[in-house]
């Protein structure tokens, strides 16, 4: 008799934690199913830095107004990460710059003398894999090097060369700086020897004026700039390439939602001139306003929303 | 989705025994600065809590640091520490020392506190000197439970070690908040490094606790014996 | 092509051009877009993992308290789990689940066993043997045992044991940041980005205004469920 409500107790128990299992399986299997069946989703990814949290939004708010539904993962990563989201489709739909698109995601040694070469490469090789480029924004935001203009006087540094002047050389920058120029920097403009320190969660601005590095690793369209604390440092050989933004997208979301899609998009890509993101950037990045603000004011202001 | 992580793993495998030296030398920087802060905490929280506990002082506040401690979020140490403190070893430290202080003042303090009546009284009867008595009875019953404060401890502070890296800390949370420069595969050989680590820690510490029990005190030490003891 | 019109964001208050600590202007104009929903998913991401490892703890409890020799294979697993570094635990799930939500549950599941489990057992263990052989005397069934005279006297224990679970839930949901960006981590990681102060200070400080909120609603639970032990009430 004990062993009958021994056996009971055991198959309740087991009977609940099986539903529990099954619960948990499908509510993450779910999402994946139900997307099977229908349209792609637009899912916009952004990487993990101000200005891509402005474009997402710009984007997102555009299809939104439309009528369209999107799906919004912000701070995904680095460019490999987020590529390898749009591979697995993760994500169908984010901002890349065309530069980028061929040294990172394609892993081209030599890049074309052009933006619009550059642009039209890209595509080509992106078409190859089932995805597209929609139209690319005027401004451009190219990888640079900066110092203090109180290290720039020391040595008299002017262009990207003149960092061989400095002994023991200190620098800061997102961690894919490393692999994608110092070696470049090194055969092109023979500064070797770089102490490099991959930035994790603080800013090589903060990094710069609080003197823990010499050199940083910056944006062109970075805020910070517009201080004449920085000077960022030529570099004649355009080996940082050239960087406009265009959004890289499944062939299936061109097929399936059409114009209605695309030329939005387009028409908020051709709105982006140096300005108006450098105004952005400030705007979130040192006025600390939220990107989703940021980019509801601009869009209502040129219109689109 | 298994299969895919499959060859995720083996492919950290992989980036273990080609980067042994980088491991290496990353949990031996994880080691020395887990150490550091967990002996600097110890420091401060033992004698405290010992001292309070055997004057059966201030058990309000002495109970009540250990509940507070496990409600601070590592990140929000870390990120106040930041700005008083900038990007370092100071900040690493602060909020490491910080976060691990609770277990061990609590368990200092109860411990003490909370030695069988019965046996300080006895040992009072015995002619023993109040310091004595803490040295020869209070202490060495009190011991098992203390060394679960500091087992506590030195997982938490292994932990919070690994988060601090993004504020300028050293070991291998240098590669666990580096998504970006070392892939998934080196995530998770760091990953598997630091969690060996936390493991072999606490079952040392405990080694450590069963030897210096006394023998009529050696009741089962269990292996991994966090200070979650029920509380009712 | 025409230039855009570039509008007025509006310039940042002095007290976040100066980087102050609590700049009150920020908080109010950004917690609708900021603040509230990470506040939001940070309980959403509490509620779940504490709600799955409840129910998976209990069914293990109850499972340890009639079959002895479950008690210890669950105990060292939960153990072992709640030793490994929660950053690292996330990044070993990562391969398979992917940087999502899914992730982060399971590993904030995977923290709370230890502690329910521990304390669901010894709850069900706390009855009185009396009491237990007073309940067999008057005829009930093992079943009928559980559900009016063990479980009710586990009530303290379990409680408490939730108690601590939420705080240390809600503690640990921050580190989800690092894989997903949902919860309050979020918002001060970012803030660690751009070093600005406030977004630190304010999502910080929900963050443990919410442990310590939840902490005190336990202990009134806990004091509710227990109003014969008011008594003795030491701490």
């Amino acid at each position: 008799m004990i062993r009958k409500h021994n056996r009971r107790a055991a198959k309740a128990a087991f009977a609940v934690a099986l539903g529990v299992a099954l619960v948990l399986g499908g509510a993450a299997a779910a999402p994946a199913a139900l997307e099977k069946g229908q349209a792609t989703p637009i899912i916009i990814g952004t990487k993990n830095f101000p200005e891509q949290y402005v474009l997402g939004q710009l984007y997102k708010q555009a299809l939104e107004a439309k009528g369209l539904k999107v799906q919004y993962k912000e701070n995904i990563g680095s460019t490999e990460l987020i590529d390898a989201s749009l591979r697995s489709g993760r994500v169908t739909l984010y901002p890349e710059y065309t530069g980028i698109m061929l040294a990172v995601t394609f892993k081209k040694t030599t890049l074309p003398k052009s933006a619009l070469g550059t642009y039209r490469a890209a595509k080509a090789l992106y078409e190859k894999r089932g995805q597209t480029l929609l139209k690319a924004t005027p401004f451009q935001d190219r990888d640079g090097i900066a110092v203090l203009r109180t290290t720039a006087s020391k040595y008299g540094l002017k262009t990207v060369g003149d960092l061989r002047k400095v002994p023991d050389l200190t620098l800061a920058a997102f961690p894919e700086f490393e692999t994608r120029w110092l070696p470049q920097l090194a055969s092109r403009y023979g500064v070797k020897n770089v102490e490099f320190t991959p930035l994790a969660g603080i800013s090589s601005y903060t990094l710069l004026s609080q003197g823990k590095v010499e050199a940083a690793g910056i944006f062109t369209t970075d805020p910070q700039l517009i201080s004449s604390k920085y000077v960022v440092l030529q570099e004649p050989r355009n080996m940082f390439g050239f960087q406009q933004v265009a959004p890289v997208l499944s062939k299936k979301l061109v097929s399936e939602y059409g114009s209605t899609l695309t030329s939005t998009l387009n028409k908020v890509n051709s709105l982006l001139t140096l300005r108006a993101m450098i105004a952005m950037n400030k705007a979130v990045a040192l006025d600390k306003k939220s990107a989703a603000s940021v980019a509801r004011a601009f869009l209502k202001a040129n219109k689109v929303t | 989705m298994i299969v895919a992580a499959l060859d995720v793993f083996v492919d950290s495998l992989q980036f273990i025994v080609d980067e042994r030296d980088l491991l290496l030398e990353k949990t031996l920087e994880h080691i020395v600065v887990s150490a550091a802060a967990l002996l600097v905490a110890i420091a401060i929280a033992v004698p405290l809590g010992i001292a309070l506990g055997h004057l059966h002082r201030g058990s309000l506040v002495a109970v009540n640091v250990a509940n507070i401690g496990r409600a601070l979020p590592t990140l929000v140490v870390i990120a106040v520490g930041f700005i008083f403190l900038g990007i370092g070893f100071t900040t690493v430290m602060f909020a490491l020392v910080v976060l691990a202080v609770p277990p061990i003042l609590t368990n200092a303090y109860v411990a003490i506190d909370e030695v069988d009546g019965d046996a300080v009284e006895a040992a009072r009867g015995m002619g023993m000197t109040p310091s004595q008595v803490l040295w020869r009875v209070e202490l060495p019953l009190a011991l098992p439970l203390l060394f679960v404060g500091i087992r506590t401890a030195a997982v938490f502070v292994v932990a919070t070690a690994t988060i601090a890296a993004i504020a300028g800390g050293s070991g291998l949370g240098e590669i666990l908040v580096n998504q970006a420069a070392y892939d998934v595969e080196g995530l998770v050989a760091a990953a598997i490094c630091v969690s060996l680590l936390a493991l072999a820690a606490d079952g040392a510490l405990g080694v450590l606790q069963r030897w210096l029990t006394p023998p009529g005190l050696k009741e089962e030490v269990p292996t991994f014996e966090p200070d979650v003891r029920p509380v009712v | 092509m025409a230039e855009p019109v570039i509008p007025d964001f509006g310039e940042a208050s002095d007290c976040v051009a100066e980087n102050r600590l609590f700049c009150t202007d920020w908080v109010r104009e950004n917690w609708d877009p900021v603040l509230q929903p990470a506040l939001v998913e940070h309980i959403k991401l509490t509620v779940i993992a504490v709600g799955v490892g409840f129910v998976l703890s209990l069914v293990a409890a109850l499972l340890a308290h009639r079959f002895r020799h479950v008690e210890r294979p669950v105990a060292f697993l939960s153990a072992v789990i709640y030793t490994i570094p929660s950053l690292a635990l996330f990044q070993l799930l990562v391969p398979v689940t992917g940087l999502t939500v899914t992730t982060v549950e399971i590993a904030l599941v995977g923290y709370t066993l230890l502690i329910l489990f521990r304390n669901n057992l010894a709850g069900l263990r706390s009855a009185p043997p009396e009491v237990l052989e007073a309940a067999r005397g008057m005829g009930l069934t093992q079943n009928q045992t559980l559900w009016r005279v063990e479980l009710p006297l586990a009530l303290p224990a379990i409680v408490a044991g939730l108690r601590i679970a939420v705080v240390s839930t809600i503690a640990l949901a921050t580190v989800a940041a690092f894989v997903v960006s949902e919860g309050l981590g979020g918002p001060i990681l970012g803030a660690l980005r751009l070093d600005f102060r406030t977004e630190i200070i304010a999502a910080g400080a929900l963050a443990v205004g919410l442990a310590f909120l939840a902490d005190v609603l336990l202990v009134l639970a806990q004091r509710a469920v227990t109003p014969w032990a008011t008594a003795r009430r030491l701490t």
